[in-house]
């Protein structure tokens, strides 16, 4: 019941939160130079369409009307018209939406994949030197190599040898699977190499700190074999740091998708976003930022209600 | 090493490697040579004190930008633990909304307001790093405002301004530079990210980043442009990580332990 | 009868980073099957380190410099791990300062115990065992979190006699809690004593308590086991000029839980074997031979004391340096 609860007011925060977002990036475009009839009409500015916007949007009514039929508008998935391609920008976003979620869903699962086992044998294992030392190493080097510098490195490399994979080229995962993933695989491990180390460093550390707890001590004392003293204790303690560095990976992956689908040339809406910055789009990188947070928003969502489902602690709290 | 980053982007400017914007230093785009150890890029500047002047734009813009975040985001996180109850419920909202903006993406935000350049970086390595900050200080303070001494503070009469500077604020130093560092770290690599897109400190101002996109565009027929840079920017945010890790050891030892 | 825990002359050092220290120097002592041992000593005095010896539970910068340690016949600094965790098992079971963090706070106490039951225990193990150490039913569904800190040690201590062990080593398991529930627990740790048959060794530094609560009590200083006798001998009338001081800060109004200040001095820290009686610095008696000379733990009227004077050299002076305190 008090399950419930929490999970039910952790949804209310999460719209709340995502209603300030909306209303922040609603005000950043009534800032836009260049006003928000032009950005909604396109290249269209004609009196007639302004009266009409002003008419449909209602732009004589007050800001704060304004903002709630923008609201209502953007709830229907209307985010307004693309000046460039006059194509809604939902359309837009919509067709580019795979490359990025595929590339950054390969980023996130190679990076639980290597680098939680990594951290929890490098937690583990910590009264080796050897171990210590290449754990915060690694985890070190990879937390301080901006995707970038990775990804040029990558290209110059992978433009020299191909050894069978591609530096662009997307094709779409559904049209040809293998050359896609040939395509795919480059700029997903440049984006995974931060997540890895971060997730490495991260759980090696919470590891570390859960094997002083005393409960660990208890079964230690009762002669329960490691194994299952990772499995029943170490594991379910240690996971919850982890989830809220996973998110903040996840913020830092997605602002790394523009960089990496620019560099890999990845048709994805990072790509479209920057494009359309360079073009002086900007209802369209005001509707990237909003779907781009409303996926933060929603990740930090589901990492609270995981929270409160691993530590029964948190379930009584309203905050933290 | 960070030191000697720190130290060779200070006195950069006043070391005899030449020019970082005398265009025409040598040949366009020249290979390495004992004149011109880095060698010149497409305008003919000479690229060593390029790479050093963008080491010191690099830390210069990430530096201020962290500490404004490190200012902001320890009254605010103070603030929280100490009041608690709907102020604390407000600011840990206010951290959600900072936090669901995406460092880069913020940035295309910023730029199509303000236009790119040093300002727009400043603000959105602030508010991408404010977030994490906040909640960093803020938990360590609750530990700290539920402790004995503060309550025997209280009762002696001390005012709330005077308990949150004279009681947690030299607490929590020790973990918020530990913070401070990571925070200035991720900084780093959000500056880098930024001018690499062109989004922030402008030409002619060399930035580690702006070298490096630079670098790539030439990367085929110059790679010696792209390669130092890279490696710079790399060298100068793992020093600042490790002395991140070795302050947090000294403060804050973790000793690894068997299961037998 | 064989012993069930058995110390002869143990040594442990702790590797810090400022160079060794020993904390254990020369421990010895016996317990028999059912029966409890208190030991008793000042913060420092190594009686932790002997408690965690006995499940070879030492941190991992513990390195085991001399002497043996048997429990229930085997030499637990032999074994090899399987060996130890399957002592541990079969034989052992601990209750630690404190309750709270001795429990997964991610899972409910009935789980934790039936965990501790080995995984399968029969049906109706884990109601028994809360009804034994005075649990309602309802707290197997509860969560640590939820529990006081009296029903959070009794949940500890039902899982430490989940497997029937033969012996219970406990802690200063009450030093976690009000003042008015600390009774209790121990009388519970007795009474499961009395009702399983194991023997328990009770670590604390209120010799009083331990005297009201155990059968025989061990002093201990400096590393090593100072006094060995049955309660009420020693507390009578104790042999070694230690026991004597810490007595005496307990008889002269102390309240329970109150730091043993009064005794002057501090207790050393060692870095190799004392040479000669490391309390000689402190004591009133101390002379020459105490400073070269380790005294041995010898019997002494039906008792071990490692003193050299403790067989009457200076018995009368011992209450002139109590009413001097």
């Amino acid at each position: 019941m008090r399950l419930l609860l929490h999970i039910a007011a952790r949804m209310g925060m999460a719209l709340l939160t995502m209603l300030s977002v909306s209303l922040i990036v609603f005000v950043a475009m009534r800032m836009l130079p260049g006003g928000f009839e032009m950005i909604i009409l396109g290249p269209i500015q004609t009196e007639e369409a302004r009266a009409v916007i002003t008419e449909q949007f209602g732009l004589d009514r007050s800001l704060p009307e304004q903002f709630l039929s923008w609201l209502v508008a953007v709830l229907h998935g209307d985010f307004g018209i693309s000046m460039i391609t006059r194509i809604p920008i939902a359309d837009e976003i919509l067709r580019r939406l795979g490359a990025t979620v595929q590339l950054t869903a390969m980023a996130v699962i190679t990076a639980l994949c290597v680098g939680l086992p990594l951290g929890v044998a490098a937690g583990l294992a910590d009264s080796s030197t050897s171990v210590r030392t290449c754990g915060r190493l690694v985890g070190a080097l990879g937390a301080s190599t901006p995707d970038f510098v990775l990804g040029v490195a990558l290209v110059y490399i992978f433009s020299v040898w191909s050894l069978g994979l591609t530096v662009g080229g997307y094709v779409p995962f559904f049209e040809d699977p293998l050359a896609n993933l040939r395509a795919m695989i480059l700029p997903a491990s440049t984006l995974s190499v931060f997540g890895i180390a971060l997730i490495l460093r991260t759980t090696r550390e919470s590891v570390l700190t859960v094997m002083t707890e005393g409960y660990i001590t208890g079964a230690v004392a009762r002669g329960d074999d490691p194994a299952s003293i990772v499995r029943r204790h170490v594991l379910r303690n240690a996971s919850l740091p982890v989830m809220t560095v996973a998110t903040i990976y996840l913020s830092l992956l997605l602002g790394g998708a523009v960089i990496v689908e620019i560099l890999f040339t990845v048709p994805g809406v990072g790509l479209y976003t920057w494009n359309a910055l360079l073009n002086r789009d900007y209802g369209v990188t005001q509707s990237a930022v909003l779907l781009f947070s409303g996926v933060i928003v929603t990740c930090n969502m589901l990492v609270d209600i995981a929270y409160a489902l691993v530590d029964p602690r948190i379930r009584g709290r309203r905050q933290q | 090493m960070l030191v000697l980053l720190v130290l060779a982007g200070a006195f950069g400017p006043f070391l005899p490697i030449g020019d970082p914007l005398a265009i025409g230093a040598g040949p366009r785009l020249s290979p390495p040579s004992l004149a011109l150890p880095l060698g010149t890029d497409e305008l003919g500047r000479s690229h060593l004190p390029r790479l050093v002047g963008g080491i010191l734009e690099t830390f210069l813009l990430s530096g201020a930008a962290v500490l404004l975040t490190g200012v902001i985001g320890i009254s605010i996180g103070i603030l929280a633990a100490y009041l608690r109850g709907v102020t604390d419920g407000l600011i840990a909202r206010f951290a959600d909304v900072l936090f669901a903006f995406p460092p880069i993406i913020l940035g295309l935000l910023v730029v199509s307001l303000a236009g790119p350049g040093t300002l727009a970086v400043i603000t959105v390595i602030t508010v991408a790093t404010l977030p994490l900050f906040i909640r960093a200080v803020r938990s360590v303070a609750l530990g700290i405002a539920s402790r004995e001494f503060v309550t025997v503070a209280e009762v002696a009469g001390a005012s709330p301004v005077r308990i949150m500077a004279v009681h947690l604020l030299p607490n929590i130093a020790g973990a918020a530079i530990v913070q401070l560092t990571y925070a200035l770290s991720i900084g780093m690599l959000i500056e880098s990210g930024l001018s690499f897109l062109g989004l922030g400190s402008q030409p002619p101002n060399p930035s580690l980043g702006s070298l490096l996109q630079l670098g790539a565009t030439y990367m085929s027929i110059a790679p010696w442009l792209v390669f130092p840079a890279g490696i710079v920017l790399a060298l100068a945010i793992l020093s600042v990580n490790l002395v991140g890790d070795g302050l947090r050891d000294a403060l804050d030892p973790i000793e690894g332990r068997r299961l037998t | 009868m064989n012993a069930i825990v058995r110390a002869r002359d143990l040594a442990v050092d702790y590797t810090m980073p400022g160079g060794v220290v020993r904390a254990l120097d020369g421990a010895s002592f016996e317990l028999l099957p059912g029966r409890s041992l208190g030991l008793v000593g000042e913060s420092g005095s190594g009686k932790s380190t002997l408690g965690l010896a006995i499940g070879r539970l030492l941190p991992a910068n513990v390195r085991h410099a001399a002497g043996d340690l048997e429990v229930d016949g085997r030499s637990v600094f032999a074994l090899d791990d399987e060996g130890i965790r399957a002592l541990r098992r079969t034989s052992l079971g601990f209750v630690f300062q404190s309750p709270m963090a001795a429990l997964d706070p991610t899972m409910r106490i009935g789980r934790q115990i039936t965990l501790a039951c080995g995984g399968q225990p029969d049906v109706g193990r884990v109601p028994e065992l809360l009804q034994q150490v005075g649990l309602p039913k309802g707290a197997a569904r509860a969560w640590p979190h939820e529990l006081s800190g009296g029903m959070a040690q009794r949940a500890v201590i039902a899982m430490a006699i989940a497997r029937r062990p033969r012996l219970l080593v406990a802690d200063e398991p009450t030093a976690a809690l009000d003042t008015s529930l600390r009774a209790q627990i121990l009388d519970l740790l007795v009474a499961l004593k009395n009702e399983t048959g194991s023997a328990l060794v009770l670590l604390s530094h209120e010799l009083p308590v331990v005297a009201r609560v155990c059968e025989i009590i061990g002093v201990m200083y400096g590393g090593r086991v100072v006094e060995l006798g049955d309660s009420a001998g020693v507390f009578s009338r104790p042999l070694h000029p230690y026991s004597r001081a810490l007595l005496a800060t307990a008889h002269d109004g102390a309240r329970p839980g109150e730091r043993l200040a009064p005794i002057p001095g501090m207790p050393p820290v060692l870095s190799g074997p004392a040479s000669g009686c490391s309390f000689a610095p402190r004591c009133a008696f101390a002379d020459e031979r105490c400073r070269s000379e380790r005294p041995p733990l010898r019997p002494i009227g039906g008792r071990l004391a490692a003193c050299h004077h403790a067989d009457g050299t200076a018995p009368e002076r011992g209450s002139g340096m109590s009413s001097g305190m």
